[in-house]
């Protein structure tokens, strides 16, 4: 049906640690999961094997149907560049480079002019709160703005599935909270999905539906309550009519109500600019 | 306590900072070797003209004990050293270096080589010339283990003593009275001495700049770690400590292995041809107090260095952890580059040549300073022109770090430098040897022509060589060998005609002709030693700070490469890097050296200096291409990371 990427199987070892031990996952058009579990329980190794940055020695990854953990490395490499956005927990941008440019290189990897580049990641930086920033270096940023800086490098090539492992490691709660807001809705507002690795049940309560890693196996899947987030002033975002599934709330460590009051600077929704296109 | 925790740092630095450590251990040994050899070079002219002093006689004003002459004969394609010797009467002089006695008046002693050669060769050809030698000459009294020396005993009113000799004072020395046979160092040695002084200049800065990469490469591992330590609080002097103790313990082993290489290789060096043969390997090493000093001047310039690389760090505990843009390289740089060339034209080949070699370093450590500057605005002018990744990449990273992109080229730029000074200088070469069949020439004294050639005409006829012997203008008698005599016919001429005319040496015009060929081809081998060894300086520092930019970088390239970069794209931006300031900066240095090269310019520009040049150009691209390519392996395994750490 509509499931953009779906894992089958997936096993992975290393040496005689177990990482994987036969993972299904499926993760469908626009929907946001967080994957969460203990320390070395195999989320960031979930996450390589279904990024095709590792091959997995068991199992099926599907792009759109497409099968691509059999790809060469050269080939998950453009699939990468071009289907996939990623946020890493800090140190993906390029110190030497203006944030407009960081922005604009997955863009000019792909071909496009650089002027035009520089022009499409620009875009970015309003929706993303930040105003004025395109010219400072990564070095010039809080970690938060820098964060910002990743998510709209993660979505300016229009991905099918952005990525991100513990995108808020690194950043004090309350910056946390509203970099994974932006992240979710601006992936939602570009139609993509999402896959977080995260230890925070505050941020993944941003997402659809949690699911759960322990020792190399998934737990029971839990859709989140209906409704995205019912306090957030973004409810009303461009996302809230996004495709979820309503349902008890099982295994999921989320806060039964809802989520502590949390100020929103800037506080409006991200329209990330939306040409409908896909590179 | 201080010590204790460096050590652990050394020991924790993990497998990477143990390949950072090792890199710079292996830096330091090759510059440790390298400048040796430069530092020794000069000790190793200094000893020859020592030993040769002998041979160039101060005139004694009173109380000579001795008379001494000298000139040169020629057997095959090779020059002889010949000094006659005469004790005056009354108490015996003290011998020459390398001789039990001296000589008494009929004696020959020749050097083990010519001794060797005579016995090889035809008497006819060669010992006829020098009867029943007395013994062999110790090495004390040679150039080279290789030389052709014969030290002749005369009476003090032997013709040979007395006679007028040739005026060029290259070919002889007239007869000199003596009060010792200490002498004093030739001309023609100390001008060896000097150049091999502007050649070690010429080495040394490449390597100070090399020594300075390589201690950085330890800082660089390092610097992230120890602002973190700044910041929970070390002391700026603690911080200051630990590292320049870890630069420090890995440059003092850095030296000593590099002592051992250098000392393994001198048999080697010993090969290398220079006055006419190879050297004794006792001249190639430096005293051990010189030794001394570089094993302790080494650990401490890799310690400033490793101290100048930290300067931000301590200054600001968040200088490095927040990567800040550093503040712009100042112009007063390309400023002092320009007033040091300013000067040039000032210079003359007959300026002292202390100030050309102090004007040469000067020049030379200006191009150093304002590379960096030039570097950060080719970085410039690349980004704002980049079209692809590739280009944008790399100009962002030269405007971001000009001077580590500087030490990753400066090197070869420097090499450029050395090549442009160089090809400019390198004498044409001479028109080898005479048309038509050889003749020897040979001046009798005045008004006795007719009869020595009539004498010549005898000899020749008795040693069955045949020639025709004619008067020329000026006394000079020719003797023109018949047909196309092989080089055996000419030396049993020689032989034959030998102290015809006493004092002088009959010799062909390639004889003539035999030092500038010598001095040429030796200029010739000390441009090419210089070439080489700033060479491997560039490319071994240019191959350590790819490596160490790699290191140092390995986080970001991974998670480039995990977001989907072509490997190609990081290799070639890696590349454009280095190649668009390689190309400006050395094309630059080529033309500064040139240009500081042109006061001294004997004639034009010639084909070899060209050759030379053209060669160090593609040799230099074509080194740094291949080191830089030797950190691809790092690159990939350095990006095959699933999980990049900041470590
Ligand atoms: N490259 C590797 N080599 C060997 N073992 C590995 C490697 N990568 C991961 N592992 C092991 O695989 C298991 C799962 O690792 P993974 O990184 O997926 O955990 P994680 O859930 O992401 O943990 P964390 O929350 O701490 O990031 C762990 O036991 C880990 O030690
Ligand atoms: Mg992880």
């Amino acid at each position: 049906m509509n499931d953009v990427l779906v894992g089958r199987a997936l096993a992975k070892r290393f040496g005689q640690t177990v990482a994987l031990g036969g993972v299904d996952i499926a993760v469908r058009a626009g929907e946001a999961v967080a994957i969460m579990g203990p320390s070395g329980s195999g989320k960031s190794t979930l996450l390589h094997c279904l990024a095709g940055i590792m091959k997995p020695d068991g199992g099926e990854v599907h792009l759109l149907g497409r099968r691509i953990d059999a790809m060469g490395e050269r080939k998950r490499s453009a699939l990468r560049r071009t289907r996939f956005g990623f946020v890493f927990q800090f140190g993906q941008l390029l110190p030497e480079l203006p944030a407009e440019e960081n922005v604009a290189l997955p863009l000019m990897l792909g071909g496009v002019p650089r002027a035009q580049a520089v022009r499409r990641a620009r875009e970015w930086f309003a929706p993303l709160g930040l105003h004025s920033m395109e010219a400072r270096r990564p070095g010039e940023l809080s970690g938060g703005q820098a964060q910002r800086v990743a998510i709209a490098r993660a979505l300016v090539s229009r991905p099918a599935v952005v990525f991100a492992d513990e995108p808020t490691g690194a950043l004090d709660q309350q910056t946390g909270q509203e970099t994974m807001r932006l992240l979710v809705e601006a992936t939602k507002h570009n139609d993509a999905s999402l896959i977080v690795v995260t230890h925070d049940p505050n941020v993944a309560a941003w997402c659809d539906r949690t699911v759960e890693v322990r020792d190399g196996h998934l737990l029971a899947g839990a859709p989140h309550p209906a409704g995205p987030h019912p306090a957030g002033p973004h409810a009303a975002g461009p996302h809230a009519a996004g495709p979820h599934a309503a349902g008890p709330h099982a295994a999921g460590p989320h806060p039964a109500g809802p989520h502590p009051a949390r100020p929103h600077p800037g506080g409006e929704a991200v329209h990330g600019p939306k040409d409908g296109t896909r590179a | 306590m201080n010590l204790d925790l460096t050590w652990r740092l050394l020991k924790g630095g993990g497998r990477r900072g143990l390949l950072g450590t090792w890199l710079t251990l292996g830096a330091v040994a090759v510059a440790t070797a390298l400048l040796l050899f430069a530092v020794a070079a000069n000790f190793a002219f200094g000893a020859r003209a020592e030993r040769t002093a002998w041979r160039n006689p101060v005139p004694a004003a009173s109380g000579a004990v001795a008379v001494e002459a000298s000139r040169y004969d020629f057997v095959r394609d090779r020059a002889i050293t010949v000094i006659d010797l005469a004790a005056l009467p009354g108490e015996s002089p003290a011998p020459p270096p390398g001789l039990p006695r001296f000589p008494a008046p009929g004696e020959v002693w020749l050097s083990p080589a010519l001794a060797a050669l005579a016995r090889e060769l035809p008497a006819g050809e060669l010992a006829d010339r020098y009867p029943g030698p007395e013994g062999v000459l110790g090495d004390a009294a040679l150039v080279h283990p290789g030389e052709l020396v014969a030290v002749v005993g005369h009476a003090p009113d032997a013709p040979a003593m007395t006679a007028q000799r040739s005026e060029d004072w290259i070919i002889a020395k007239p007869p000199v009275k003596v009060a010792s046979l200490a002498g004093e160092p030739s001309e023609d040695a100390e001008a060896y001495q000097v150049l091999s002084a502007i050649a070690s200049v010429l080495m040394v800065v490449p390597l100070l700049v090399f020594g300075g990469a390589a201690a950085r490469l330890t800082v660089a591992r390092r610097d992230q770690r120890l602002a973190a330590l700044r910041l929970v609080g070390a002391t700026p002097g603690q911080v200051v400590a630990m590292t320049v103790a870890e630069a420090v313990i890995v440059a003092l082993a850095g030296a000593l292995v590099g002592t051992a290489v250098f000392a393994l290789c001198v048999p080697l060096l010993a090969g290398i041809q220079m006055q006419g043969g190879p050297w004794f390997a006792g001249d190639l090493f430096p005293p051990p107090l010189v030794l001394a000093g570089v094993l302790v001047a080494v650990p401490l310039l890799v310690g400033l260095s490793a101290v100048a690389g930290l300067r931000r760090v301590v200054v600001s505990p968040l200088g490095v952890a927040k990567r800040e843009t550093p503040p712009a390289m100042r112009f007063v740089r390309v400023l002092a580059l320009i007033a040091v060339l300013a000067a040039f034209p000032m210079l003359s080949q007959n300026t002292s040549v202390t100030v050309v070699v102090v004007a040469l370093a000067l020049a030379f450590l200006c191009v150093n300073l304002a590379g960096p500057w030039v570097v950060g605005v080719i970085g410039r002018i690349t980004a704002a022109s980049a079209r692809g990744p590739a280009r944008l990449l790399a100009g962002r990273r030269l405007v971001d770090d000009p001077r580590s992109a500087w030490r990753t080229v400066s090197g070869v730029a420097l090499t450029g430098f050395v090549a442009g000074f160089l090809g400019l200088l390198s004498p044409a070469a001479f028109d080898e040897g005479a048309a038509g069949p050889p003749a020897l020439r040979v001046t009798a004294p005045a008004g006795q022509a007719e009869e020595v050639a009539g004498r010549a005409r005898e000899r020749l006829g008795a040693a069955d060589v045949q020639a025709t012997v004619k008067t020329a203008a000026n006394g000079v008698v020719v003797a023109t060998l018949h047909g196309t005599p092989g080089v055996a016919a000419l030396d049993r001429a020689r032989t034959a005609l030998a102290g015809l005319v006493p004092g002088r040496t009959p010799t062909t015009k390639t004889d003539d002709q035999r030092f500038g060929i010598e001095v040429l081809a030796d200029v010739r081998v000390g441009t090419i030693v210089v070439l080489s060894v700033s060479f491997l300086v560039a490319i071994a520092s240019s191959g350590i700070t790819a490596t160490s930019s790699v290191l140092d970088r390995r986080q970001t390239y991974a998670l480039l490469r995990l977001a989907g970069t072509p490997l190609e794209t990081l290799d070639r931006a890696r590349r454009a890097e280095t190649l668009i300031p390689l190309a400006v900066m050395g094309g630059g240095a080529i033309l500064v050296g040139a240009f500081c090269a042109i006061p001294f310019m004997i004639g034009g520009v010639n084909a070899v200096g060209m050759a030379t040049l053209g060669g160090c150009v593609v040799l230099g691209f074509a080194g740094v291409i291949g080191a830089g390519a030797l950190s691809r392996p790092l690159l990939r395994a350095v990006t095959a990371d699933p999980a990049p750490r900041p470590d």
